[in-house]
């Protein structure tokens, strides 16, 4: 225990000496809510008042409330993730520099070594993701707050599954990488196609058929409608509050990607926590076999 | 354990696709010797070091430290080994300090008994001066320093050195003679060595000399130079026609003549069957450089010939 702290704390120091990677890190959810609110909020309001039927009025504070709360969801569905592949940089660093070789010779099994940078990749991912949640936070009440103390508590909790999930995921797919170059070209793909696949930057509502079906097969969708159903619950309540019939709020949690259906089968809150929770467990198993495996 | 053998390497290969890096290879080495292992760049000399780390796994023979199977017990191995790189693997970005608490931790060494330890080499390896400065603002000699501290942390028995002395200046290379002495003598430490440099070489308890993933040669310092070169005489205040009268071929130097002999012996049969001639004389052993060129057919510094 001891030796995988160490390891940990080496890990989480070599990423707080490289300033420019710890800024870029906390910079880039900041500067992804300013470009959310600068040109996806007016497109989201838009399209959110334009399907609402036409007798309905809706109060500006539920319409801003609703289009912060989505954004932001899905800013921190993707940043769980996307942030988890830059600071899973060390593993790669350390093949790069010959670290690991001096690693390797020390008296600690391997799984030790690689459950240390897992393990680093999740502190240094929350910290930055758990400040982007605060920054998201702020947003949304400046917007329309509608949040109860148990709805943040939540957050909080869904924030560590998913950098868990993003984790354990770039783990796996960055464990075969040897240089730099392959890692920041891994990065790159996955900072731009993860937020479509998990239907963080279009709703898979709005996708076809087949391309829904392909998208609820992976965990990602049901992270990111884990925290759209946690950021827009007290809206959802509110708009009932102000009169919206419920067949209408549903129509808006479909649309917004807060009520998934698999094969038929509603997708609970609780059932989207045990999806990450399962593939968390999957990837983990994985990543231990892949190291078994490999026999270097 | 035979003999007081502290590593035992038999019938080692290892292929890297068609490339065979190691080709059967096999010798033993006694504790607290010096243990020299040469050969050019590509001899298999980093990938035998590399198997004896545990780095590696071989595709065939053994490897035995202490009497244990390298890879069947590679934790008890591990923490008889310290191992100093070719290339400096420590943390760059981190202060020398925090490099060698992060390191001496793998081993179990935290808190108190870390303090005592890094005094212990800092006085040894004398770099107290730039304990918190970080590794990658330190100079080549200095960061040598620190790979050696790093690699005796945990007090082994056996000091693996990958061409430690490679580039750096002679005030270094003689700092780091000191110490490599003084734990062979103090600790009674087996060092293995690689290095480029013959002189270190020469000064081997034993020496192995690969090429191409095979032992080309293998002997004390003595043994390989007796056997692969000859000595060199120098007769000074000679004339010609006294060296003409040797019925020797010979070269005129500066203050008289010089010639080959066989060896020693061969030597001393000269100077008593000629004294006359022999009145200031000096009999020369022909270096490691001359053996590994003998041996191999290739120079160690520099390419290949």
């Amino acid at each position: 225990m001891k030796k995988l702290c160490a390891l940990v704390g080496r890990h989480r120091r070599l990423y707080f000496k490289d300033r420019g990677m710890l800024i870029s890190s906390f910079i880039s959810p900041a500067i992804l809510i300013v470009l959310y609110a600068t040109f996806l909020a007016k497109v989201f309001k838009e399209s959110f008042v334009s399907a609402l039927p036409e007798f309905f009025t809706v109060s500006e504070k539920i319409i801003d409330g609703t289009v912060a709360a989505q954004l932001t969801a899905a800013l921190l569905a993707v940043s769980c993730v996307t942030v988890t592949f830059s600071v899973n940089f060390t593993m790669i660093q350390d093949k790069v520099s010959g670290a690991r070789k001096d690693l390797n010779v020390a008296p600690i099994g391997k799984p030790t070594i690689y459950l240390s940078y897992f393990i680093s990749t999740v502190f240094n991912s929350l910290m930055v993701n758990l400040a982007a949640l605060a920054l998201c936070l702020v947003y949304v009440s400046s917007a329309g707050w509608f949040l109860s103390v148990t709805d943040v508590a939540c957050l909080v909790g869904d924030v560590v599954l998913l950098v868990s999930f993003g984790a354990v995921l770039s783990s796996v797919i960055c464990y075969p990488m040897t240089t730099q170059g392959q890692m920041s070209a891994v990065g790159t793909i996955v900072s731009a196609g993860y937020g479509f696949l998990c239907g963080a930057y279009m709703p898979i509502s709005s996708f076809g058929e087949g391309l829904q079906k392909v998208l609820l097969h992976l965990p990602g969708t049901y992270g990111t409608s884990l925290l759209k159903n946690r950021m827009l619950r007290g809206v959802f309540v509110e708009m009932g509050s102000a009169g919206i019939p419920e067949e209408a709020v549903n129509g808006i949690k479909d649309a917004l990607d807060c009520s998934l259906s698999f094969h038929g089968h509603a997708v609970t809150t609780p059932e989207m926590l045990l999806v990450m929770l399962g593939s968390i467990v999957v990837l983990g198993a994985l990543y231990f076999v892949i190291m078994k495996l490999d026999k270097k | 354990m035979e003999n007081n053998v502290i590593i035992k390497i038999s019938h080692l290969f290892k292929s890297f696709g068609e490339v065979k890096a190691v080709n059967d290879l096999s010798f033993q080495v006694r504790k607290g010797e010096l243990f020299a292992f040469l050969g050019v760049n590509g001899a298999g000399k980093s990938t035998t070091i590399s198997m004896i780390c545990g780095q590696l796994r071989q595709d065939a023979g053994e490897v035995e430290i202490n009497g244990r199977n390298a890879v069947l017990a590679s934790g008890e191995t591990k923490r008889e080994l310290g191992i100093v790189f070719q290339d400096s693997v420590l943390d760059r970005p981190l202060s020398v300090k925090d490099n060698l608490r992060s390191r001496a931790a793998l081993y179990g060494i935290t808190g108190r008994s870390f303090e005592k330890r890094l005094g212990e080499l800092m006085e040894l390896l004398d770099f107290s001066s730039f304990i918190n400065r970080p590794v990658g603002k330190l100079s080549g000699g200095q960061r040598r320093r620190i790979d050696i501290a790093r690699a005796l942390l945990h007090r082994p028995e056996i000091l693996i050195l990958d061409e430690p002395t490679t580039g750096l200046d002679p005030q270094t290379r003689m700092l780091i003679w000191d110490v490599i002495e003084r734990l062979r003598k103090d600790e009674g430490m087996t060092v293995f060595l690689t290095t480029h440099y013959m002189e270190e070489a020469a000064s081997a308890d034993y020496v192995v000399i690969l090429d191409s993933g095979r032992i080309a040669a293998e002997g004390t310092p003595y043994e390989l130079k007796t056997k692969y070169v000859n000595d060199t005489v120098s007769v000074y205040g000679a004339s010609e026609e006294d060296m003409k009268r040797l019925g020797l071929a010979y070269t005129p130097v500066r203050d008289g003549f010089r010639f080959s002999v066989e060896n020693t012996g061969e030597a001393v049969a000269l100077i008593t069957a000629h004294p006359e001639l022999f009145r200031d004389f000096e009999v020369i052993k022909g270096g490691m450089d001359d053996v590994f060129l003998a041996v191999t057919g290739k120079e160690l510094r520099g390419d290949n010939k």
